[in-house]
This record gives C-alpha cells, sequence and structure tokens, in this order.
C-alpha cells in the first residue's frame, strides 16, 4: 500500500517523519510519501479532498475540520495522539524590557505582561501577539497567558496568525510584539538575538494535546498498520538515546533545514530562553510515545472549551459529541490486538 | 458578462502565474484586479484593498493568515469565508487540482464567484501546461546535444559518416529496446571517461 502524508515542518512532526525514515513504515509493508505542506489550511485542504492519505495535525484543527467549521466538514478520525506540549510565548525583548518582571514564575511575568498592554491599550497602541493558526493550541495559550495576568486578550491584544518559519523574522522586523509557536522557532528568535521566552506552554496548559494523526474516517478500518509504525516511530522518538539521531534527521534540509543543536535542546526539555544565555529546564517540554500516543476523547472536551471562550464556537449537544467521537481509542487498541 | 463592482485580490508566489490570472479576469470583465505580494503583512494590505473575493495559490503560506479574518477573534477587521459552496465538491476538487483555493465575503453571490473560479481554474491548468511543454522542450533540446556529441565521437573513432553514425545509434537503441538518447548518454559518458 502506498500513501501521502503530510506534515508541517516543525518539530513535534518527528513521529511521522521519524516512521517513515528509520523504517517503521517499510517494516510494516507501507511505502509512504513524505508531503511538507507550507500551511495548515493546505494540509487540511489536501486531507479532506482525498490528496492526502493522513497528516500529522494541530489537534483542534482536526475537531475543527470534522466539525466544519475550518474548511470543507471532513469525515476524519484520530487514531494516534503524536505530541504533548513542546510550544512557548516569546516576547521582543524591548517588551521584555518593558515588562522588567520581578520574579520568574509564571504569574509575575503574564501581570507585567497585562501591565504593559493595558499601557499601550491607553496610548491607543495596543501590542500585537502572532499565533499559528485560528484553530491551535497557540491561540488558546496565548489567551491562558493574558488570562493569567488577569488581561482580556480580546478586548487589550491585536491577534494576528503568521506561519511559524515567518514567525520569528515578524517579531524581528517589529510588525508583532510576541508570539506563540511551537519548537524550534521560539529558540530560532532567541539564538538570533531578538526574542526573550517569557512562558512554555507545558506550564500554561499541563500536557496540552498538541498534535494527532489524522486520518479518513474511510480509511480507519486499514490503517491499523501504520498507526503501529508512527506509535513504535513515537516510542524511538521520545527515547533520550536516539535524540542525536533524531535531531539530525529533523535538521535536514529536507524536513526542517534548521541547526540540529536548537532541536537537541527542544528534545531534552533545556531551553535556552534570554539571549544572554540563561537556561530554563522543563521535564515535560515537548512529549512524544507513551504519554501522548493514546487518543483522548477527553481532550476533545477541553479543545472544544478552549474554542468556546475564544468565541470560536458554541458547540450544541451534537456537535460535542461529534468532537468526542472522532477520537477512536478502539482503532488504537485494535491496532495492537486488544 | 462584465462585472464591475467586484475586486479581485490576487495572491500567488509566482508572479507570472500571478500575472496570468491577473490578465485572464481582467480579459473576462473584472475590472478591478489586484495582485497582493505574499508576505507577511497581508492582513493589512487585504484591509486596506477592501476586496470582495481573495484568490489565492492553495500552495502558499500566506493561506492560514488569511484564515484568521473568519475566525480568530471577535475583532475580525474583515469577514471573510472560504468559498467554495461545501455541498459542491467537484468544483472544490477541480479548484484544488489546478493549485487554487479562494475566500470570499460572506453573502457573496455563489454564481458570481464561481465565473471568477472558472476563470482561475482555466488560466492555473493552461499555466501548467505551458511549463510542463517547456520542461519538455528542454529535455528534448537536451537529449538533440547529446546525440550530435555522440555522433561527433562516433565518427572520429570508427571513421564513420554523420549518416552511418546515427544508424549505427538508432539500431543500438532499437536491439536494446532504449531511447537512442540513453545511448548517445552511454557514448559520451564513455568517451570521457576513456578520453
Amino acid at each position: 500500500m502506498r500513501l501521502a502524508l503530510g506534515y508541517v515542518p516543525l518539530i513535534d512532526a518527528a513521529p511521522l517523519i521519524a516512521a517513515v525514515e528509520c523504517g517503521f513504515t517499510a517494516a510494516e509493508g507501507l511505502a509512504v510519501d513524505l508531503v511538507s505542506e507550507p500551511s495548515w489550511a493546505t494540509l487540511r485542504d489536501k486531507l479532506a479532498l482525498g490528496h492526502l492519505d493522513g497528516a500529522h495535525m494541530l489537534a483542534p484543527l482536526a475537531l475543527a475540520s470534522a466539525l466544519g467549521i475550518s474548511g470543507p466538514e471532513t469525515d476524519l478520525v484520530v487514531p494516534l495522539g503524536l505530541s504533548l506540549n513542546g510550544n512557548a510565548v516569546t516576547v521582543s525583548r524591548p517588551l521584555w524590557a518593558e515588562m522588567a518582571p520581578e520574579a520568574d514564575d509564571l504569574d509575575t511575568i503574564a501581570r507585567a505582561f497585562a501591565r504593559v498592554a493595558r499601557g499601550r491599550v491607553a496610548r491607543g497602541r495596543p501590542l500585537t501577539l502572532g499565533t499559528v493558526h485560528p484553530f491551535s493550541c497557540h491561540t488558546y495559550q496565548l489567551r491562558i497567558f493574558a488570562a493569567r495576568g488577569g488581561l482580556d486578550l480580546d478586548a487589550d491584544v491585536r491577534l494576528v496568525v503568521i506561519p511559524p518559519p515567518w514567525i520569528a523574522e515578524a517579531l524581528r522586523s517589529g510588525q508583532i510584539d510576541g508570539f506563540c509557536v511551537g519548537s524550534p522557532w521560539n529558540s530560532v528568535a532567541v539564538a538570533e538575538g531578538y526574542g526573550r521566552i517569557a512562558a512554555f506552554g507545558c506550564d500554561l496548559a499541563p500536557d496540552c494535546p498538541e498534535k494527532v494523526l489524522a486520518l479518513p474516517a474511510f480509511a480507519a478500518e486499514t490503517s491499523a498498520p501504520l498507526i503501529r509504525a508512527v506509535h513504535r516511530a513515537g516510542h524511538w522518538c521520545a527515547a533520550p538515546e536516539n535524540h542525536r539521531e533524531l535531531a539530525s534527521l529533523l535538521a535536514h534540509p529536507g524536513h526542517l533545514g534548521i541547526d540540529p543543536g536548537l532541536v537537541r535542546r527542544a528534545l531534552a526539555g533545556a531551553v535556552v530562553v534570554d539571549p544572554d544565555g540563561t537556561e530554563r529546564r522543563a521535564g515535560r517540554f515537548v512529549m512524544f510515545g507513551a504519554e501522548a500516543a493514546a487518543p483522548s476523547p477527553g481532550h476533545a472536551d477541553w479543545i472544544l472549551g478552549q474554542m468556546e471562550s475564544a468565541g470560536q464556537i458554541t458547540a450544541t449537544q451534537a456537535q460535542a459529541e461529534r468532537a468526542r467521537a472522532i477520537y477512536r481509542p478502539d482503532l488504537y487498541a485494535a491496532a495492537f490486538g486488544n | 458578462m462584465t462585472e464591475p463592482t467586484l475586486t479581485v485580490a490576487v495572491i500567488d508566489p509566482s508572479r507570472a502565474r500571478a500575472a496570468i490570472l491577473e490578465e485572464g479576469l481582467t480579459a473576462a470583465g473584472f475590472t478591478r484586479v489586484v495582485v497582493l505580494p505574499d508576505t507577511a503583512d497581508l492582513p493589512a494590505r487585504v484591509a486596506a484593498l477592501n476586496p470582495d473575493v481573495v484568490v489565492i495559490h492553495l500552495e502558499s503560506p500566506s493561506r492560514d493568515i488569511l484564515e484568521q479574518m473568519s475566525g480568530l477573534s471577535r475583532h475580525v477587521e474583515r469577514p471573510v469565508a472560504m468559498f467554495v459552496d461545501r455541498s459542491d465538491v467537484p468544483m472544490m476538487q477541480a479548484a484544488m487540482d489546478a493549485g487554487i483555493s479562494a475566500y470570499v465575503v460572506d453573502g457573496l453571490q455563489p454564481q458570481r464567484i464561481r465565473s471568477i473560479l472558472d476563470v482561475a481554474i482555466l488560466r492555473f491548468n493552461a499555466f501548467a501546461r505551458l511549463q510542463r511543454e517547456l520542461s519538455e522542450a528542454r529535455g528534448e533540446l537536451a537529449d538533440r546535444k547529446l546525440i550530435e556529441r555522440a555522433k561527433g565521437i562516433l565518427m572520429t573513432a570508427k571513421g564513420l559518416s554523420e549518416e552511418e553514425a546515427y544508424r549505427t545509434m538508432r539500431r543500438k537503441a532499437m536491439n536494446e529496446k532504449r531511447k537512442i538518447a540513453d545511448i548517445a548518454r552511454a557514448i559520451v559518458t564513455a568517451a570521457d571517461l576513456l578520453g
């Protein structure tokens, strides 16, 4: 069987990339073409219209696509989680200097951000923050970050969407004052000297359901070999002894095309947060493998709640049930003969 | 049919393709067609232009930027929804095969958008065909040069006339069920190595 699988070049595409590059799919008798997509919208539409047989997808976008509130309504299933966490909120150095938080804990930093944001509103020049897609954990994590400081994101901040590969440059050029993005783009902004990581995603929304494997529903019954292959690859990605190899695999120009050192730091959860070299460690910075794999309908509830609070949907009972139903722990179990 | 009142924005990473689409839409009677650059400041440009329809290449990273206008927050500058009537799957397939996506302001009549999409699909497919033909033509030209070189090598090495050299290669190609250009490539490679 030959499959076309889509991904957006980010560290958390690792299980899909490793599944193919390390031979896990071949071992299941699958020939896979990995297709790098330039935007989430393109990936979503190609999956919806059958140009892709599966995809690495933002968990909220998979749900929005299934509910028909982003692109064409798509009958898709989520038989496997790919990753938890991995995002961070980064602000420009001038904004960080203005925030000047007195301590390094999340609440202090969030309050310092809120204070500056309100000041800007009062002067008629609200801060602008970047996210990667309306239906993303990044959007919800920015909202949570604002709320921790007592700020109403809708009222006090301008939110814009910028694709991950452009977001660091948008910060450098002053087009935005901060952003929430996945690895490695926060580290790129820090390494190049114009960004300061203000908060880790894993502190804003612990064990946040970040990326999932989304498949067309009609392929669900024959998906066991693919689920097994990507599941094994996820475990392989989680094992620290494989991180060196994984980093060079991901850093390859054919995939992310960035410094493998930045990838390794993210995998290890030892992230440089300030251009002065300050490092912060987080054991659960980005999670693959055992902890991320099981598709949990509880994730659908959490995402739907975030969508509602962002004003993206007022879910009916039927929509809430539909959202839960796209998560398929039964397919996950069946792939392993349970 | 003229559509004097519609403003159409065209966004495409390929300038040539954008120009071809612009020309096609203008020829079809759309008087206000504006090509916007494919950059991160798109929302401001779109807001300033205030188009009725945005036609954007399927593979443009800017699509995610445009989508914020339909659901990012309650503070949208302009409501934009992805076109293509969701029940019209053949149209969506045709648009995707051609590499097109389109966004429209809610409330615009579907048949008016359809005529824009029809033009866009025709133009994009024609562009793809031209590119294919161009790359085939380049390939043929390269093959012809290769065959000329191989002919020259055979003429010198074996004292053949031009006609005899060509026939020798053609016979070899037929016997081995290969293309004459492949035989020529082998001769040129061998001559490079041996000479």
